[in-house]
């Protein structure tokens, strides 16, 4: 009795231990983030940093702007959003509501093969296919703002259609078979019914497809063209706050590196920033599904 | 017995001549020869456990200023030394060599380059095939990121001239993290340009790519040695006076020629030496 009390005990301390853990490594990247960024502070003033374009950290006279590159991370982000969205809430609403089972197996494993793709993968069928077509498309050089969203609108994809269904599926049969008892047809359920009362749920899986958008760095280097500049238009060449950690990481050395952190830290705000906004939805909307289940 | 000890006598002669080179020495220069004389540094001070070396990358002249001043014994340089350096004693052994070549995509129809019109692309004043005899079609520029030496060095060789010593290239180009990278977007985007050390030629021309002569030069390993081929220079070690034989800049500067050196030097993207 006593020895198994003992071991229960033992492995409650473990699995406390590994909670502790992640909350630890989530300060310690915090910090350290900070830490090695900040230092560029005392020499390149915050708003000199955020709304200056000039991003020329290795000439005799550095300019270190990032607003171009805020820009681009922000543009490119949207823009496939814009793709990603109405495709994904389609394909969502017809695996929860209209798909046969045979039809919606065959898609969801789609979905989860796409979700597993290596973002290199990506990165070269994007210089393969979509750059070339961009390029035979709308001219200029095929690498830009347009090709990198494509990408990442198929990246998103798998994010939004996922927590869509799961919504859509959460939401009170009583709805449903309320909506269909007062004489709405199937559409109009869907759409005056379902998706509205789902709309939190939505929300918080569009702002996940977004934040893996912002954080996307392989693919998009490999096909935004990369150059240091405010993207000139949607077909112009951009580049993001990954692509220019990712870029000048391997070389960068003393006031260099640390604005490579505090490119860092700002991209490290934004997604913060997505994930309260996600919490928050995702908390609206399960009080609301309780909500409506009550009524 | 006698045997014994002509073999005690052996072994401490080998001993001793590995025991020789021992202290602490501070060797300093270019950046462009820092990777070479780091990893040589690190395979040198494993065989020589008694010897400490630093490598100070502040640059060519730096380095050789150093080295002058004596508070360095070895400089490594990427640029030619000077009449008056040479006339005040420093002596440069070539250790490397570099070369970049120009590759252009398979849709440009040229053979040739020169240095002139190269730097106007790169600094952003021709932006037309037709201008350099080409095609009307808009010149893709591919450049390599900030950061990098060969970035730096294709500056140095091609651009200062015309346009002064410090960086300014044109904003406009797509920016390639590796000589691969360079190759590969070089390869499939039409009507690009780019630059990469001369071991990576090859991955365009395999994707359909072709390398450019300049000033009627073609790019190879012989006239890089012949020093005809202009987007080329040595790498040299240099020491004060000829290096003393049993010094440890003598040994260092035969290791980094030795077949091991040569691998490094082939290892970190520079052509080795051609036996002579």
């Amino acid at each position: 009795m006593k020895r198994r009390r003992i071991a229960e005990r033992g492995i409650e301390g473990l699995l406390v231990f590994c909670g502790a853990l992640s909350i630890l490594a989530v300060l310690f990247i915090t910090l350290f983030l900070f830490l090695r960024g900040a230092p560029l502070f005392k020499k390149v003033p915050l708003t000199e940093f955020l709304f200056s374009t000039r991003w020329e950290p290795t000439a005799a006279d550095p300019g270190y702007g990032i607003l171009s590159f805020i820009v681009g991370s922000l543009l490119v982000t949207g823009l496939s959003l814009v793709f990603a969205v109405p495709v994904g809430l389609s394909v969502g609403v017809y695996l929860a509501e209209l798909a046969q089972q045979r039809f919606s197996r065959a898609i969801r494993t789609a979905v989860e093969l796409l979700a597993g793709i290596p973002s290199v993968i990506y990165g070269l069928f994007g210089i393969a296919v979509i750059a070339g077509l961009n390029r035979s498309a709308f001219g200029g050089t095929g690498y830009g703002v347009l090709s990198a969203s494509i990408i990442l609108a198929i990246m998103t994809l798998p994010t939004i259609i996922n927590v869509t269904e799961v919504s859509l599926r959460a939401v009170p049969r009583e709805l449903r078979e309320g909506s269909l008892a007062l004489g709405a047809t199937q559409w109009q359920t869907i759409i005056r019914v379902l998706v509205p009362s789902a709309r939190s749920g939505i929300a918080a899986g569009v702002i996940l497809g977004m934040g893996r958008a912002l954080g996307e760095t392989m693919a998009v280097l490999m096909v935004g063209g990369n150059a240091p500049i405010m993207p000139k238009g949607l077909n112009g060449m951009v580049r993001t706050l990954t692509m220019n950690i990712i870029t000048d990481m391997s070389y960068a050395k003393d006031d260099h590196l640390t604005s490579l952190f505090a490119t860092g830290i700002v991209l490290f705000v934004f997604i913060l920033a997505l994930n309260l906004v996600v919490q928050i939805a995702l908390k609206r909307s399960l009080s609301g599904a309780e909500g409506a289940a009550g009524a | 017995m006698k045997k014994i000890a002509v073999l005690i006598l052996a072994l401490a002669a080998g001993a001793s001549a590995f025991a020789q080179l021992s202290g602490s020495y501070t060797f300093s220069g270019s950046t462009t020869v820092a990777p070479i004389a780091f990893a040589a540094i690190e395979q040198f001070q494993k065989a020589n456990p008694g010897v400490k070396i630093s490598y100070e990358a502040v640059g060519s002249g730096a380095g050789l200023k150093a080295l002058a001043a004596g508070t360095a014994s070895l400089a490594g340089s990427s640029a030619e030394l000077s009449k008056e350096q040479l006339d005040s004693g420093l002596k440069p052994v070539t250790i490397a060599l570099d070369g970049l070549s120009v590759v252009v995509n398979k849709n440009i129809k040229l053979s040739n380059i020169t240095t002139d019109n190269l730097a106007k692309i790169y600094h952003g004043d021709i932006v037309n095939w037709k201008d350099v005899g080409g095609p009307d079609l808009p010149i893709v520029v591919v450049n390599r990121d900030e950061s990098s030496g060969t970035y730096v060095a294709f500056w140095e060789i091609v651009c200062q001239k015309p346009f002064g010593k410090a960086i300014a290239y044109t904003k406009n180009a797509i920016v390639a993290k590796e000589n691969g990278e360079v190759a590969a977007k070089v390869a499939s985007t039409p009507g690009s340009i780019g630059y990469v050390g001369m071991a990576f030629v090859e991955e365009v021309t395999k994707a359909g790519g072709r390398n450019l002569m300049v000033n009627g030069v073609a790019d190879t390993i012989a006239n890089v040695v012949a020093k005809k081929y202009p987007i080329s220079r040595q790498l040299y070690l240099v020491t004060k006076g000829e290096a003393a034989a049993g010094s440890v800049e003598k040994a260092f500067i035969d290791y980094v020629l030795s077949p091991k050196g040569q691998a490094i030097v082939k290892s970190v993207d520079f052509i080795p030496v051609p036996k002579s």
